[in-house]
């Protein structure tokens, strides 16, 4: 018999007996809809924590201050910055330079006086920092947007807030959307002159958007700007005198980095040379570390919740087909009796498990897909209740293919002992008795 | 023996009988570690294209027989010849390629797949031997046509009666031209008139191709049909 008349002999068997295949497929469906789903919501989930791990920056993120680094830097995840040193563009090129890294993204804080709009009970104006990044590239920076969208790179008319900005605002964190859309006059200082002791500010104003509501750890500030923003206002800074210790004048090029190691297991490496250079610097290396860890256990736990359900699933399977081994043992008489060999015989019932699998996959993966993105819409009501980022359901190719192709060869792992039962099954079963 | 063969050198599939002989057939069949003699040293001639009735008794021997001589089991001791083959030794492959170029099969219980149609069944015969299926097909229902149920080739078997199914499966029987064609108890399950119909088919399609008939019955009306009337008791030819 050829494939594909075995093929088609198969799937004539399968479709036209499905009420018997029924219960085979519903067991093999659920099987692949809770492996789909649990490797999905694993996928996700791994990816969500570690990125809340990192704020939302690359995992692989370092960040650096402008500040010498204390003795037992490379102990602690966080800042241990001893005084004030410049980062300027030379230390930051070398940085650039070191092995492993992949990317270098400058901060610029700067500190400014803000006139929000009116609101009930908040303040007329607010002393606050903006936070200057490269906009161009926010994948490299630990900013989260929780609502509306980042400025345009460049724009100085555009600024995004964080949850701080609210609350200083008092107003509704559930409700950061409420301020997207109105405007913020910004005012950086200048101190131009000094009389009788006393010093003298201007301001260069700035009137802008709010387009965004973020979480971000670049920098200390409760605006997110473009960089080219900040930069403008130190310029406008150093065109004043300053005042010593209560206004100096800046000197460091940039207030921080945010510097990207080529993999994970380089961040350590590239942080302690940093830190050799001078600078503090902070990456969540043991916090990822851990949290790597406790997600093993979880995805431990979860692999062997779907381990017992393939196992009941191919035990349906095997059940299933060596069932109708048993009540079709005449008609596998009558296949070998009109000239079937073994061979065709065990490649008619592997074929008709795998059409079971492949069924069985096909309408388990859609489940799956279908329970993920279920799990994905509650999972994000709740994130969006506690100001967090929501989570973004998407299924790999590689499950999909797991889901279909692994039940397809599940069923068919099951389904051989039952085939080969039947191909060994003696052609006068076609007769019967004596 | 060898086939008739085309202007082109290509053989040709099979017509007419063939000669079948047995000789010292023994078969017996072990179940939980007793052995139990089926058949008795056998003997047996049937003339090429002859129609030979085989009664018996049950437990007789008259299945089994008919399972040997259609390469169903594997012969135990002693030889069959069917036209210029020999039984003895084929197995496996060898044994399948056997029955399904020399023989057809004619079951009581008619044998078919209860999920494919008459035309499907009788199609099933062919797809083993890797026939294109445009050919197979229009032989298939050619074959219904000829046994009178052309009209019903979509049907299931579940949708036929008794005498159309057991016409099916002489279609199905018929499919690959076989030269000795094997019938167990045909009438066994069919009424009186149904049964009249497929005796007059067999006959008719053995007149016309002249292929060997033998027909395992306890039905007296029916071995009366045959050329040659055989009694089969305790694995044993006995007087009719």
């Amino acid at each position: 018999m050829r494939w594909r008349d075995a093929f088609t002999l198969a799937l004539e068997s399968v479709t036209r007996r499905f009420g018997r295949t029924a219960l085979t497929v519903l067991a093999v469906m659920l099987a692949s809809a809770l492996l789909v789903a649990l490797a999905t919501i694993v996928i996700t989930a791994n990816s969500r924590v570690i990125r809340q791990v990192s704020k939302g920056g690359p995992i692989t993120g370092i960040r650096v201050l402008a500040a010498q680094a204390q003795p037992g830097q490379l102990e602690s995840d966080d800042f241990r910055p001893g005084r004030p040193v410049d980062l300027t563009i030379p230390a930051v090129e070398e940085i650039r330079s070191l092995p492993d890294v992949a990317e270098v993204a400058p901060v610029l804080v700067a500190d400014t006086l803000a006139v929000p709009p009116e609101t009930p009970d908040g303040p007329e104006r607010i002393f606050e920092r903006m936070v200057g990044v490269d906009l161009r590239r926010p994948e490299n920076l630990p900013v989260t947007v929780l609502a509306g969208r980042l400025p345009a790179p460049g724009l100085s008319s555009e600024v995004a807030v964080t949850l701080g900005y609210l609350d200083r605002l008092h107003l509704d964190a559930d409700r950061p959307d409420a301020v997207i859309g109105a405007f913020v006059d910004l005012a950086s200082p200048q101190v131009y002159r000094q009389v009788n002791g006393e010093i003298d500010y201007r301001g260069r104003w700035v009137h802008a958007q709010i387009v965004g509501v973020v979480a971000q750890d670049a920098g200390a500030g409760q605006f997110l700007v473009p960089i080219e923003q900040t930069q403008a206002d130190r310029e406008w800074a150093l065109r004043g005198i300053g005042d010593g210790d209560r206004q100096p004048l800046p000197t460091s090029e940039f207030t921080g980095l945010v510097v990207v190691a080529s993999s994970l297991d380089r961040v350590g490496p590239v942080r302690a040379a940093i830190t050799a250079l001078g600078f503090a610097t902070s990456a969540p290396e043991q916090l990822i570390s851990n949290v790597q860890r406790y997600l093993r256990v979880v995805d431990i736990v979860l692999g062997a919740i779907a381990l017992i359900a393939l196992v009941i699933a191919s035990l349906g399977i095997a059940n299933a087909m060596l069932a109708a081994v048993r009540e079709r043992r005449r008609e596998i008489g009558v296949l070998k009796a009109i000239g079937a060999r073994d061979r065709d015989v065990l490649r008619a019932f592997l074929l008709e498990s795998a059409f079971v699998g492949a069924i069985g996959g096909v309408l388990g993966t859609a489940l799956g897909t279908a329970v993920a993105g279920s799990v994905g819409l509650v999972v994000n009501a709740y994130l969006t209740q506690q100001g967090l980022e929501g989570v973004r359901i998407i299924v790999p190719w590689a499950v999909l293919l797991a889901g279909v192709g692994g039940a397809t060869l599940l069923a068919i792992a099951a389904g051989t002992a039952p085939a080969l039962r039947a191909a060994r099954l003696p052609a006068r079963e076609a007769v019967g008795g004596a | 023996m060898s086939l008739p063969s085309t202007s082109s050198g290509v053989a040709v599939a099979p017509t007419g009988g063939v000669a079948v002989e047995g000789f010292g057939v023994r078969h017996a069949y072990t179940t939980g570690g007793e052995q139990t003699e089926v058949l008795d040293a056998l003997d047996l001639e049937v003339a090429a294209g002859g129609h030979v009735a085989i009664t018996g008794p049950s437990g007789a021997g008259k299945s089994t027989l008919l399972s040997l001589l259609g390469g169903l089991e594997p012969l135990q001791a002693g030889s069959i010849r069917v036209g210029e083959r020999d039984l003895a030794g084929l197995g496996g492959d060898a044994l399948a390629a056997y029955r399904r170029e020399t023989v057809g099969f004619v079951f009581q219980h008619y044998g078919l797949v209860e999920v494919l149609s008459a035309l499907e069944n009788v199609e099933l015969a062919l797809t083993l031997t890797g026939r294109d299926r445009a050919s197979r097909r229009a032989w298939a229902r050619e074959l219904l046509e000829q046994v009178g149920l052309g009209h019903r080739a979509s049907h299931r078997p579940a949708a036929l009666s008794g005498g159309e199914r057991q016409r099916v499966a002489i279609a199905r029987a018929l499919a690959n031209r076989p030269r000795l064609l094997l019938a167990d108890e045909p009438t066994g399950n069919l009424d009186e008139e149904a049964a009249q119909h497929v005796l007059d088919l067999l006959e008719a399609l053995r007149a016309e191709r002249g292929c060997t008939l033998l027909v395992v019955t306890h039905n007296r009306r029916v071995a009366e049909r045959a050329n040659e009337l055989r009694r089969l008791v305790g694995g044993r030819w006995v007087e009719p």
